[in-house]
């Protein structure tokens, strides 16, 4: 929180939790371009969220507004009626990254499994930064695109031994049917 | 038995809390429209201090840059324009209350009499409906005058809300979404996000707008030589902000004003060229730039709020119920849209 506000004097945080912020901050990968001064600006702007066990971060289908970071605790990932566990997430992991971009529906949900402290920085929040301080919003776009970059390659390569997998099949059930 | 106890006391508390509601808000009138006043100024002024702290100034110094500047430009506005505006303002409620009474209907008798000789000028009875009129305009400058010194005091108060609601807005707005409970969290965050940048974007563009197209009307009247055109050019960026009607009523004082001080038609002429040269720069220039008619009201919600503004506030709820109406469009729509996407409805 900003200390030369009114508010921040009002709703003053102690150093312990300040530097736990920071810390969270560095290690997630779309912020590690980002100076002292810059992670101090984003700290402003993320909303700290506190979920009991069993809570309901976001439903699949949901609107995506932004992107959450486990400050401390445990997230469930869940698809589907039936629940199905994707992956479970702890301390500075991240997830919902996606709707930083664009506000499509979520694709899983999210769901708390014991007392979870997280951090949320919202697509709103990022087109602000790009409008305001292009320079800074920037470098969190950049990370972003390679991250996703990243992730879009590993899925073509993924799918493509995939398609190599369902080829060979193919090619075996016409040699046995041709037998 | 119980369960109609219950509905009717039930009915009978929210009604109960519903009237105390509307006699706070009745009785605080005065504070609220304070405090909507210097939110709508503190929203105007949100991006110079953003943009200021984005280059590394802190958020109190930005604010006191800002303070410091618009300080200074209000200063030569009063220097430049308050005296004369005044004086124009009780001169021109004078003249249309008392001396120029006879001279008006004499012109307008006179005008009938010459070229729209069908109507019968004594049966219209026009000195009485004139006269109607023209207590009834005269009593809505005086009211106008009369506002502006009664809320002197709120003058004062309104700049030390800006202050702290540009300095502190962003931080009181983060506190607030900290209490929403979490199932509403990411649903408010984004109606609010979404109401902010549709309001920011119209308020703006309103403001910007009216401000120019007043600027320009003032210079081209003074240019002309038109009386009271201080009055008469901030008359008609105000009046800028009603669609359809409002650049027309703009231009409606000047003519008046010329004709009913001998003006002959050449100068008539060149007030309504002036006019429309004003409008074209607004249409080409400034519309695009500030996308302010992007709220698209219906012409009939126009008319309406038109005159729920009037018989409520008079000349000025008439000039601030187009803005007001986008205003609530905006928030209602993306209030209704918010709720419908997130399945709460």
């Amino acid at each position: 929180m900003d200390d030369d506000t009114m508010w921040g004097n009002v709703f003053r945080k102690d150093s312990k939790e300040h530097e736990s912020i920071y810390s969270v901050l560095s290690k997630i990968p779309i912020f590690k371009d980002l100076t002292k001064r810059e992670l101090r600006a984003i700290e402003r702007i993320l909303h700290r969220r506190n979920y009991k066990e069993g809570e309901v971060i976001f439903n699949e289908g949901d609107p995506g507004v932004g992107m959450y970071i486990i400050e401390k605790g445990r997230i469930n990932i869940i698809l589907g009626k039936e629940q199905k566990l994707l992956a479970v997430l702890s301390d500075t992991e991240f997830f919902g990254e996606i709707a930083l971009l664009s506000e499509t529906p979520r694709t899983a949900g999210a769901i708390s499994v014991m007392p979870t402290q997280i951090l949320g920085f919202f697509q709103s929040d990022l087109f602000g930064l790009l409008e305001t301080n292009p320079g800074m919003g920037n470098k969190i776009l950049i990370r972003l695109a390679q991250m996703i970059a990243d992730r879009l390659r590993y899925s073509n390569l993924e799918n493509q031994q995939l398609k190599l997998k369902i080829a060979k099949f193919e090619e075996n059930v016409s040699k046995k049917k041709v037998s | 038995m119980d369960l109609t106890v219950g509905k009717f006391l039930r009915f009978f508390i929210f009604v109960f809390i519903l009237a105390l509601l509307g006699w706070l808000l009745y009785e605080l009138s005065t504070i609220i429209t304070i405090l909507i006043i210097a939110a709508l100024i503190a929203y105007i002024l949100d991006p110079i201090a953003s943009y200021l702290e984005a280059k590394g100034i802190s958020r109190t110094f930005a604010t006191s840059i800002i303070f410091i500047f618009v300080f200074l430009i209000f200063a030569l506005l009063i220097w430049l324009f308050i005296p004369g505006l005044l004086d124009q303002l009780i001169d021109l409620q004078s003249s249309v209350s008392l001396q120029s009474e006879d001279n008006i209907i004499l012109s307008v008798e006179n005008f009938i009499k010459n070229n729209i000789r069908i109507l019968n000028v004594d049966a219209l009875n026009l000195r009485e409906k004139i006269n109607s009129t023209l207590d009834l305009l005269a009593y809505e400058l005086v009211s106008i005058l009369g506002n502006i010194i009664s809320i002197l005091p709120a003058i004062l108060i309104v700049p030390f809300i800006v202050f702290f609601l540009l300095k502190d807005g962003r931080e009181m707005k983060k506190q607030f979404i900290h209490y929403i409970p979490n199932r509403y969290f990411e649903m408010s965050l984004n109606v609010l996000h979404k109401i902010d940048r549709q309001l920011g974007s119209y308020i703006r563009g309103q403001f910007i707008e009216a401000s120019v197209v007043a600027l320009l009307s003032i210079l081209a009247l003074w240019l002309l030589d038109v009386k009271y055109f201080t009055v008469i050019g901030v008359f008609a960026g105000l009046a800028n902000m009603i669609p359809y009607v409002g650049p027309v009523a703009g231009a409606i004082p000047a003519i008046a004003v010329t004709w009913l001080n001998g003006g002959t038609v050449p100068e008539i002429l060149y007030i309504v060229i002036a006019f429309a040269i004003v409008q074209l720069i607004d249409n080409i220039l400034l519309q695009p730039m500030v996308l302010s008619r992007s709220v698209n009201l219906h012409p009939l919600i126009i008319v309406l709020a038109i005159l729920i503004g009037g018989q409520f506030f008079g000349l000025l709820g008439m000039l601030l119920a187009v803005p007001a109406a986008g205003v609530l469009k905006v928030t209602s729509r993306e209030l209704y849209n918010g709720v419908r996407k997130f399945r709460l409805l």
